[in-house]
């Protein structure tokens, strides 16, 4: 199929989209929330796929291959992009603020959320991640949000699995410490709250 | 453990993988030390947050291979345009580059005034200036007065020795 697609064959390229655009979809959306954005980017890994197709050798999967392109792609559509100052408290939705309060009393107890909690959870997530870099949010969203290998991140980044394991511990710091300072300020804002009533 | 700080090891993996035993050992700590405290909870929210956002996928639409071969077309399309262009645009540079040539050599060989051929009012004039011994000749009657032409030197000359 691969050397079809190679030759110019579209019906072999189409079936190449067609198999595994799930896959590609599943890691773009680590990346956007939007699914505009999703889809474009997952266009443009197909399109450049097409064109580097003369590289692939067939020695790995087609599925390892394309990952690759795809955080390769993603990756530098997040760095061309304007990174979000620190968030503060103040930037917070009264969704997200309810939510982190709830967190803070239920934090032991591990309550199942409704969906549009989850909504909430995922929007203030993405917020926190956007003021990362684009490598820190990679190895977060995998590692801590999907339970991935370091092996697996390794092998999709084309890092060492040291780097890896180095750029999650300080990926995973950066976003505590962005949780705690949220949490804390939250917390001082209720008690001057209290102190006033 | 009791009295050491356990930010290095909420760091170091995410806490859904750690074990019971170092996760007691950091509720331990962490009842005793504030500041740890702060930072088990804001790992516990951390974890949370990525779960929730880890969650979140899209899958393709019924159109996505449609639109995908439609813009690999229009990419294509656009590559050739553009190869065609640059080889209509090289090909009229090299074309003008020629004319210009061929333009400067005819200038060169028939209009500038250094290659003209030389009239015949220049070809006499540039006679005059020089001392061919036809100039000689031919100017003997054109002397200016007051002087002698070499004729009237020569019968002077002459007449004197037959004199003597």
């Amino acid at each position: 199929m691969a050397h079809d697609a190679r030759d110019g064959d579209e019906d072999a390229f189409a079936e190449i989209v067609r198999r595994y655009s799930p896959r590609v979809f599943r890691f773009a959306s680590r990346f956007f929330r939007q699914r505009s954005l999703v889809e474009e980017a997952a266009q443009e890994v197909f399109l450049k796929a097409f064109t580097q197709l003369g590289s692939y050798e067939g020695r790995g999967s087609m599925e390892g291959w394309l990952t690759r392109i795809t955080t390769n792609t993603c990756l530098n559509i997040l760095r061309s992009a304007k990174r979000r100052p620190e968030l503060t408290v103040s930037d917070l939705t009264e969704d997200e603020n309810t939510w982190l309060d709830s967190k803070l009393a239920d934090v032991a107890t591990e309550r199942h959320q409704s969906h549009e909690r989850s909504i909430v959870a995922a929007d203030l997530a993405a917020r926190v991640l956007e003021t990362m870099s684009p490598d820190d949010q990679l190895v977060l969203t995998m590692i801590d949000g999907e339970d991935a290998p370091v092996k697996e991140v390794a092998a999709v980044t084309g890092w060492s699995e040291s780097k890896v394991k180095v750029q999650a511990f300080r990926a995973r710091r950066k976003m505590r410490e962005a949780v705690e300072k949220l949490l804390g300020k939250r917390k001082s804002q209720d008690k001057n709250l209290e102190s006033a009533r | 453990m009791k009295d050491e700080h356990i930010t290095n090891m909420l760091d170091n993996t995410p806490l859904a993988l750690l074990g019971e035993s170092e996760l007691a050992a950091i509720r331990a700590h962490a009842g005793a030390c504030p500041e740890c405290r702060r930072a088990f909870e804001a790992a516990q929210v951390s974890g949370l947050l990525l779960r929730e956002r880890a969650a979140e996928t899209f899958e393709p639409s019924p159109f996505f291979q449609t639109r995908v071969l439609a813009a690999l077309r229009e990419r294509r399309a656009a590559t050739e345009t553009s190869a065609l262009r640059r080889l209509w645009q090289a090909t009229g540079a090299l074309v003008s580059s020629m004319a210009v040539t061929v333009a400067a050599l005819a200038f060169l060989t028939f209009i500038s005034p250094s290659h003209q051929p030389p009239t015949v009012q220049q070809q006499l004039a540039s006679a005059t200036d020089s001392y061919s011994a036809e100039a000689v000749i031919f100017d003997q009657d054109n002397v200016p007065a007051g002087q002698m032409s070499y004729g009237q030197v020569l019968t002077t000359l002459y007449d004197d020795n037959t004199g003597r």
